[in-house]
């Protein structure tokens, strides 16, 4: 089936590559050039046709084609075989949960943090472990950016016009992780929203950078989870009840499994010990307002359920830190979208 | 070599624009928040200088359901049936 995206004549690869920053179609780094070979490839891997519509995007108008996630998909340095990790996470960015006008626009600068469960993330060795969100890996690398580009070259999300971001995160070039599922001891983030644990998933959530905790201490699931929640408790946008991701590491997940705890658990326990007075709210200027009698004993959830907070297990086997990640905005305005990666 | 554009070519779409009336003076004025804090005063007072210096005969408030989304239908099929004008602003 025709590509019918413009072409572009071209001397050699740097030259393509040199065109890609003149057109403005990078996130500031050199791109693969996206010649049709490649792009075929692309598509094929993911057994989609060109002008198969992956997502649509009400706000804007705009229908996302299989085309132009695979041109996207070669610029950002995939191999073929992510393709259909890349398409889902593009399909989820589309469901109105999801929301795209807000954390594709919005001066709080949220990223697309990804998860991806199931085979396909040991097949494609997508990160689960040391350096989680650091660099190191190709999947980890390209398939956000991969999606990130889209953003940008389909959806018109660029810095400056449709994409306000204030502060933007490092995470806005590329936010994927695996869960470990082969050591965690719990219940993989994709079973708990619903899905078997053979089928591959990719849940995407709007989110700010991960905030990483210490706790060299403890050896219980209640002193390392008291610390975390006493981090968290004032974090992210504090009046706006987003959801959170838990990234529980190596040492933690060992010690708070030891204790019998699951991921429901865990969320309960953090779910009781991040709330905030009112009081405390109205003389840090979270909420509007001068301090009320009974406001000291008049406590608001930092999220509106204990199902609000998704724990993921990753992250290196050795050291005593793990993460939270705050949602962008309110759990109202995005909320986290888990699909199904089709092969 | 070829490369292939990776943006969307932009399809030419016609927007109707509703007729600008001449003048707001006995309009019915629809006002819609985006729920950010503050957004219903500024348009509260808005809504007050269009009655008081250009004669608008009454404003009336709709609250969105979030800041992030267009506003939902039965706001605008509410706004169609009994207002003249509106006026839709954020609040940050």
């Amino acid at each position: 089936m025709l590509l019918t995206s413009r072409r572009y004549s071209v001397a050699d690869p740097v030259e393509a590559i040199e065109l890609c920053f003149e057109k403005g179609w990078t996130d500031g780094l050199p791109v693969v050039p996206p010649t049709e070979e490649r792009v075929r490839a692309m598509l094929d891997a993911a057994r989609l046709r060109p002008g198969d519509q992956v997502a649509y995007i009400a706000h804007r108008a705009v229908s996302v084609t299989a085309e132009k996630v695979a041109i996207n998909a070669v610029m950002a340095g995939c191999r073929p075989e992510y393709m259909p990790v890349v398409a889902a996470a593009v399909e989820g960015i589309g469901e109105p949960a999801w929301s795209y006008h807000g954390p594709g626009t919005s001066t709080a600068g949220a990223a697309v943090l990804t998860v991806v469960n199931g085979p396909i993330a040991r097949e494609l060795d997508i990160n689960a472990g040391d350096n989680l969100f650091g660099p190191g890996w190709r999947a980890n690398a390209t398939i956000g950016r991969a999606v990130r580009l889209v953003m940008r070259n389909v959806c018109g999300s660029r810095p400056g016009t449709l994409d306000r971001g204030t502060l933007g995160h490092p995470g806005k070039l590329s936010y994927v992780i695996a869960e470990n599922e082969a050591e965690s001891p719990w219940t993989p983030l994709h079973v708990e929203r619903g899905f078997r644990p053979e089928q591959s998933t990719v849940t995407v959530m709007a989110a700010e950078a991960p905030h990483q905790f210490y706790n060299q201490l403890s050896n219980t699931a209640e002193g390392v989870l008291t610390t975390l929640a006493d981090d968290m408790r004032i974090s992210g946008n504090v009046m706006g009840q987003p959801q959170y991701m838990l990234v529980i590491a190596g040492e933690h997940m060992r010690t708070i499994a030891k204790d019998g705890w699951i991921k429901a658990d865990i969320r309960r326990f953090v779910f009781e010990h991040t709330k905030n007075s009112h009081a405390h709210l109205r003389r840090t200027h979270r909420m509007a307002g001068p301090v009320k009698p009974g406001d000291e004993a008049l406590m608001r959830p930092l999220v509106e359920s204990p199902d609000d907070i998704l724990v993921v297990a990753a992250g290196g086997r050795a050291g005593a830190f793990s993460a939270y990640i705050p949602g962008w905005g309110s759990k109202r305005s995005s909320q986290a979208v888990t699909k199904e990666v089709k092969r | 070599m070829e490369i292939l554009d990776p943006t969307t070519e932009a399809t030419a779409q016609s927007i109707a624009y509703a007729p600008r009336p001449a003048s707001l003076e006995g309009k019915r004025v629809g006002l819609i928040e985006n729920t950010k804090f503050n957004s219903d005063r500024l348009l509260a007072k808005i809504g007050d200088i269009l009655k008081a210096e250009y004669g608008a005969a009454e404003t009336r408030m709709w609250r969105k359901h979030n800041s992030s989304v267009p506003a939902h239908q039965e706001i605008i099929e509410e706004l169609k049936r009994t207002s003249d004008v509106m006026v839709a602003g954020i609040g940050d």
